[in-house]
């Protein structure tokens, strides 16, 4: 039988049948039998310890105290502001790090000389722990927004530069000399031959970078913001608030995964060639 | 034409107490190639016939010699004089001889190779390889996929357009290489071993294909390849090359009417005789008759 299958391709409704796709993948991926199998005796332990008195319910806060907490937290502390100026902070530094970091490492991997130039000096300064840099941009940026996505920036910057740069740099040399026997210019090469066999490397550089940016997202907004979750974990632990540090924990951890689903879907779509290898 | 002129290619290879050693590839070929012909180059594997291929392809710079298309040279020779490798490092420390042009597709000679190891993209389809080759030459999207169609279902790929090469087998992905060479009609043809990954059965057909091609269009075709059976259907001329250093030991003219009998008395003969030199060359072992 011959059934023609047609898919939107454009507009508002490619949007929807891309998120749908997304959401789906998401649920189908992560919550499986297997994984409940695991997840719920967790869950049951954390309620029942505290309930039971083997743990301190005020050292532990189980579960259920702490969702009360989230909601609280959402309808009287504005939680949700929290995470969206967090949220601003992190997209900024994130997006600015891989504006940079990916072309910068195109041309480190593409080509030789300006390796030579630019090369050592990022590995000279990649070994330098980002949160060292705190201090240092505190002085110089001051407290707000530049400082905090600077530093973001910081921990984004060098993974998705070298990841790149490893991607571009390891393309087998028979693709490129095959591009090359047709007269490829080195613009064509970079769009059809190193990007596309650097993409994974890329992608994964990200993933580190979302993970490394976050981590100095909290270090920047513990010590130098007013506002965000990092600031809000800092309040809690000078009010002895355990359990809305876990609150803003399981945010953290929540945004995180996040992100990283929608850099594993962006790579699904953009890597078709790679499905049933 | 095709000019070659003293190609010699030397490079570093490590040796079994892991110090490096010198090992000339190819020594001192000279060749010419006139229009239209089908010159196959044979020989046991590693003698150097690849290397001698990327070298004409200008796909490898050779340590001495130069080679010729059509009166141009390919590549600048390297230099041998303190002072002239001074000049042609600062020439070329942004970009290296082998390199097209920075933005503009412009091929810098109208040839195209075809390597052993089907080096097509995984990341296109076998259409989407056909075109990017169609692209790169500058030929418009829509006449294009006209053009790639007709040479994808000419080695026989139709229906497996849109399927990605890991999808392919290892013979069909070497066909999308073909037709990717072919579509493009080239000049100058450069093959290395394409047919090696085939089975027999679509092997004797693409082999049919590929003088079919030729014989309409006379391209000059330079194949190299290890089958004597291969070598002697298709080729006008043979070259033999003898292993480390590949150097050329004979040329054997082939003056036999096409389309050729692959059973043929004659072409029997002349496989017995390229036999007979790769066995007196590896065994030492004299035949009672004189080649």
């Amino acid at each position: 039988m011959d059934r023609k299958i047609s898919y939107e391709t454009k507009g508002l409704n490619l949007f929807v049948r891309e998120l749908s796709a997304f959401f789906m993948g998401v649920v189908k991926n992560n919550f499986t039998l297997e994984f409940f199998t695991v997840f719920m005796p967790i869950m049951i332990l954390w309620e029942t310890l505290p309930w039971l008195g083997v743990v301190s319910p005020f050292l532990v806060p189980p579960p259920s105290v702490v969702a009360v907490t989230f909601w609280d937290l959402l309808v009287n502390h504005d939680l949700l502001g929290h995470v969206l100026i967090s949220m601003l902070r992190f997209l900024l530094g994130l997006s600015i790090a891989i504006l940079t970091a990916v072309p910068i490492g195109i041309f480190m991997g593409w080509n030789l000389l300006i390796r030579k130039h630019v090369l050592p000096l990022f590995q000279m300064l990649a070994p330098i722990p980002p949160p060292a840099w705190v201090p240092i941009t505190i002085i110089l940026l001051g407290i707000g927004l530049p400082m905090q996505v600077f530093l973001v920036f910081l921990g984004v910057f060098y993974p998705v530069l070298f990841d790149t740069y490893q991607g571009i740099k390891d393309t087998d040399p028979r693709y490129i000399a095959s591009a090359r026997v047709f007269g490829a210019s080195e613009l064509t090469l970079i769009k059809k031959v190193y990007l596309p066999n650097a993409l994974s490397f890329i992608v994964m550089g990200i993933k580190i970078g979302i993970a490394l940016g976050l981590v100095m997202l909290v270090v920047s907004e513990m010590v130098g913001a007013y506002s965000g979750i990092g600031w809000l974990l800092v309040e809690s632990k000078d009010f002895f608030r355990i359990d809305r540090m876990v609150v803003c924990m399981l945010m953290l951890g929540f945004i995180g995964w996040f992100f990283i689903e929608i850099m594993k879907y962006i790579e699904s779509r953009l890597a078709i060639w790679k499905v049933g290898r | 034409m095709i000019e070659a002129v003293r190609i010699t290619k030397f490079f570093p290879v490590t040796n079994s107490q892991g110090n490096a050693e010198g090992n000339t590839a190819v020594l001192s070929v000279s060749l010419k190639i006139e229009d239209g012909e089908f010159v196959a180059i044979i020989g046991p594997s590693g003698c150097g016939k690849s290397t001698f291929l990327e070298i004409l392809a200008g796909l490898q710079v050779p340590t001495e010699g130069e080679v010729y298309i059509d009166g141009k040279r390919v590549l600048e020779p390297l230099p041998s004089t303190r002072k002239e490798i001074e000049i042609y490092e600062r020439k070329y420390r942004f970009l290296s001889p082998v390199v097209n042009d920075l933005l503009k597709d412009i091929p810098k000679f109208d040839t195209t190779t075809i390597f052993q190891d089907y080096a097509i993209f995984p990341w296109m389809s076998a259409l989407e390889n056909v075109l990017f080759a169609l692209k790169v030459r500058g030929i418009p999207k829509k006449e294009a996929i006209s053009v790639a169609r007709k040479y994808l279902d000419m080695v026989g790929l139709n229906g497996a357009e849109n399927k990605y090469p890991s999808q392919l087998s290892g013979g069909m992905r070497q066909r999308v290489a073909l037709a990717r060479a072919l579509s493009v009609e080239p000049k100058i043809i450069l093959m290395d071993e394409p047919f090696a990954a085939v089975d027999a059965m679509s092997r004797q057909k693409l082999q049919e294909d590929l003088i079919n091609v030729w014989q309409k269009t006379r391209k000059t075709i330079v194949f190299v390849t290890h089958d004597i059976d291969e070598a002697v259907y298709l080729a006008d001329r043979i070259l033999v090359f003898s292993s480390s250093p590949g150097t050329i030991r004979n040329i054997i003219d082939v003056k036999l009417n096409r389309p050729r009998n692959r059973f043929g008395r004659e072409e029997q003969m002349l496989k017995e005789r390229i036999m007979q030199i790769f066995k007196f060359d590896a065994t030492g072992e004299a035949m009672d008759y004189v080649i």
